[in-house]
């Protein structure tokens, strides 16, 4: 049966070109922006390098700090990491990251801005950072505070040229370090992966940071599994229960919680209490933007396939004549649209592709490969067959219930 | 639509076969049927008081001007459409209450259409079309493609069998109809002025390919036509006129 209706339906398409264009443009247009959206998303959270460990990372990386009349949200402080995240159960290790920061170098003599981000030396082992010179800092780099970087292979080129770079000094916004080691350079979208120049956390000269619950530093937990994320977040809590504020302190209380990256975006994005209902509510808000955003196109298509399909009553009729139930042609049409939509599919995999590759070599987003990869193929697929059901089950049942005398006599009511 | 068919007795009409018999022997029995079309302000009667038993093996004639409700008694014989009142038994099964997966595999396995129009599906070609009604009924594809050869085979159109109707002439098209008709091997066909659209010739053809189907596999055909010729040709007619049987 399925091949039958196949048939028909690639006989359909063939024949009634100008409906199949319409249609097959709706549809691919509508998938190229989902899938380009799907493929820089898998970009960022698939766990690959540097972020190899993505898929088993969480976040401390906001909280909420509140007293009696006061609340104040945003990233940890180094203190707080420090003192009460460390050992916690089922990590296997924990890396404390400082945002970025803008500095400026003057190599021979041109003005050159770079972001700089602070980190400990677990950093390293946490991410994987493909080294082209030398290695990181290590763990006592760190401990001691010396004054060594790393940085990025356009940074290298920037200050050294072709010269190899490790060994020399780097001079940034009045401060000097030793470089390291140099790595590929890494694309802004890494989030915390990013940055163009790596230095210790011990290099801070003010060291008023040690002490402080709030503050610009996140932790990052490597998890030896996903499994142990529940525990972390109940050890984690219970934790928060102990924290002690100084007694000039106008706040009292600490809330927040480890979270997963997209977790992450999602509390970031309402800006709210650090709610584990915040990715719930975030998924939610975008399946209603994808399904609104397909929406409209679907509608389109409806309209399109009433047309294609009031061609078609006749054929309905002698169906009908012959033994096919309603159920029967619901199947029938809606996998008819299924498979025009499944074309569209292809299309928009194919221009999706193009599009991307297009957005690579723009550089509109420095050192990132946008690719349609397994994932974003099947996410591809699964939305065109979505929009194909979507989209064809009305006029499906709208046509199999027409009167099948009607419908011989090629009428519609 | 698919309204239920009351069961009513003692209602004035004219029965066109002999005394009452098992209804086994029927292939199909209509009791006092009424059809009524009716709109927000019309009502129309289309057929009123019909009773007829067709007998298992019979070839029956419908004949009657243009509206008169032949196609209507027709449709309601195949279960195309329900009576507003009365009682219909077709090949032994009580025609009333069902639903419409219930009515689309008596109709399946029951009835075999003919109709003027050939309705033949133009994407399909010839032995997909035969296919159709053992498509709905489940069976295998490689035996749907022997039965279907075989079906083409009696009509004379096994040659034809990946041609696309447009491809064929106006008889051999109905050949293709009927061979789509008889394929699932129902009981009973229903022919609508399956000549009306051919030349005399071809008509002629498809006329002797139903008196084979009725007298060698004693297939119960009805049919309607306009052709009083054809008519004399069948067993028995019954003469519609204003939604009534006449005599």
């Amino acid at each position: 049966m399925f091949a039958n209706y196949l048939k028909v339906a690639l006989k359909v398409l063939a024949r009634r070109r100008f409906f199949t264009f319409i249609s097959l443009f709706g549809i691919s247009f509508t998938l190229v922006v989902l899938m380009v959206l799907t493929a820089i998303v898998d970009h960022v959270l698939a766990p690959k390098p540097p972020q190899v460990n993505i898929d088993r990372t969480l976040r401390i990386s906001y909280m909420l700090e509140s007293g009696e009349n006061v609340e104040w949200n945003g990233e940890p402080g180094f203190g707080l990491l420090d003192r009460y995240c460390r050992d916690l159960p089922g990590v296997e290790m924990m890396s404390i990251v400082g945002g970025t920061s803008s500095v400026v170098g003057y190599p021979e003599g041109r003005r050159t801005d770079l972001k700089l981000r602070h980190t400990d030396g677990v950093y390293w082992d946490a991410y994987d950072f493909r080294f082209l010179e030398g290695a990181p800092y290590t763990r006592e780099d760190d401990r001691v505070g010396r004054p060594v970087a790393v940085i990025t292979e356009a940074a290298s080129r920037e200050y050294f040229g072709e010269s190899p770079a490790v060994g020399q000094s780097i001079a940034l916004s009045g401060r000097t370090y030793e470089v390291l080691g140099v790595v590929a350079n890494v694309s802004p979208v890494y989030d915390l992966a990013y940055s163009d120049v790596w230095v210790p956390i011990g290099t801070i000269p003010d060291p008023s940071f040690r002490e402080a619950l709030m503050g610009s530093f996140e932790g990052v937990l490597v998890a030896e599994s996903r499994d142990a994320f529940p525990a972390i977040r109940d050890d984690f809590a219970a934790r928060l229960e102990r924290v002690t504020f100084p007694p000039e302190d106008e706040f009292s209380k600490l809330e927040g919680f480890p979270m997963t990256p997209i977790e992450t975006v999602a509390v970031k994005f309402f800006s709210d209490r650090p709610s584990r209902n915040a990715l719930r509510k975030f998924t939610g808000m975008v399946a209603a933007l994808v399904l609104a955003f397909m929406l409209l196109p679907a509608i389109n298509l409806v309209n399109v396939n009433l047309s294609r399909i009031y061609e078609r009553t006749s054929e309905i009729g002698v169906r009908k004549a012959f033994g096919a139930s309603s159920r029967h042609l619901i199947h029938q049409f809606v996998l008819e649209n299924v498979v025009l939509c499944l074309v569209g599919g292809v299309i928009g995999l194919v221009l999706s592709a193009a599009v991307l590759a297009a957005v690579n070599a723009s550089g509109l987003v420095p050192y990132a490969h946008f690719t349609v990869s397994l994932r974003v193929f099947v996410v591809g697929i699964a939305l065109a067959t979505f929009f194909g059901i979507l989209s064809g089950l009305f006029p499906a049942w709208r046509m199999s219930r027409v009167h099948p005398v009607a419908a011989l006599k090629g009428e519609t009511g | 639509m698919n309204g239920p068919l009351a069961t009513t007795s003692g209602a004035p009409g004219v029965s066109t076969s002999g005394p009452a018999a098992s209804t086994d022997a029927f292939a199909a029995i209509l009791s006092n049927a009424e059809k009524v079309y009716r709109t927000d302000r019309i009502e129309t009667v289309a057929l009123s008081g019909v009773n007829l038993e067709i007998r298992r093996g019979e070839f029956v004639s419908v004949m009657g001007p243009s509206g008169s409700g032949k196609s209507t008694l027709l449709n309601i014989l195949g279960l195309l459409d329900t009576p507003t009142s009365g009682r219909l038994v077709l090949a032994g099964h009580e025609i009333a209450d069902l639903g419409d997966r219930e009515l689309s595999r008596l109709r399946n396995e029951i009835v075999g259409f003919i109709f003027q129009t050939f309705h033949l599906i133009a994407d399909l070609n010839v032995i997909d079309n035969v296919e159709l009604p053992l498509l709905y009924r489940g069976t295998g594809g490689s035996e749907r493609r022997r039965l279907a050869g075989e079906a083409l085979e009696k009509v004379g159109l096994s040659a034809r069998m990946h041609h696309f109707p447009h491809q064929l002439s106006g008889g051999q098209r109905q050949r293709v109809a009927i061979a789509r008709a008889i394929v699932g091997r129902p009981p009973i066909l229903l022919a609508d002025e399956p000549t009306g659209n051919l030349d005399s010739q071809m008509g002629t053809e498809v006329m002797e390919i139903l008196e084979h189907l009725n007298t060698e596999e004693g297939t119960t055909i009805v049919m309607v036509t306009h052709d009083p010729a054809l008519g004399e040709r069948t067993a028995r007619t019954i003469r519609i006129f204003d939604g009534r049987q006449v005599h």
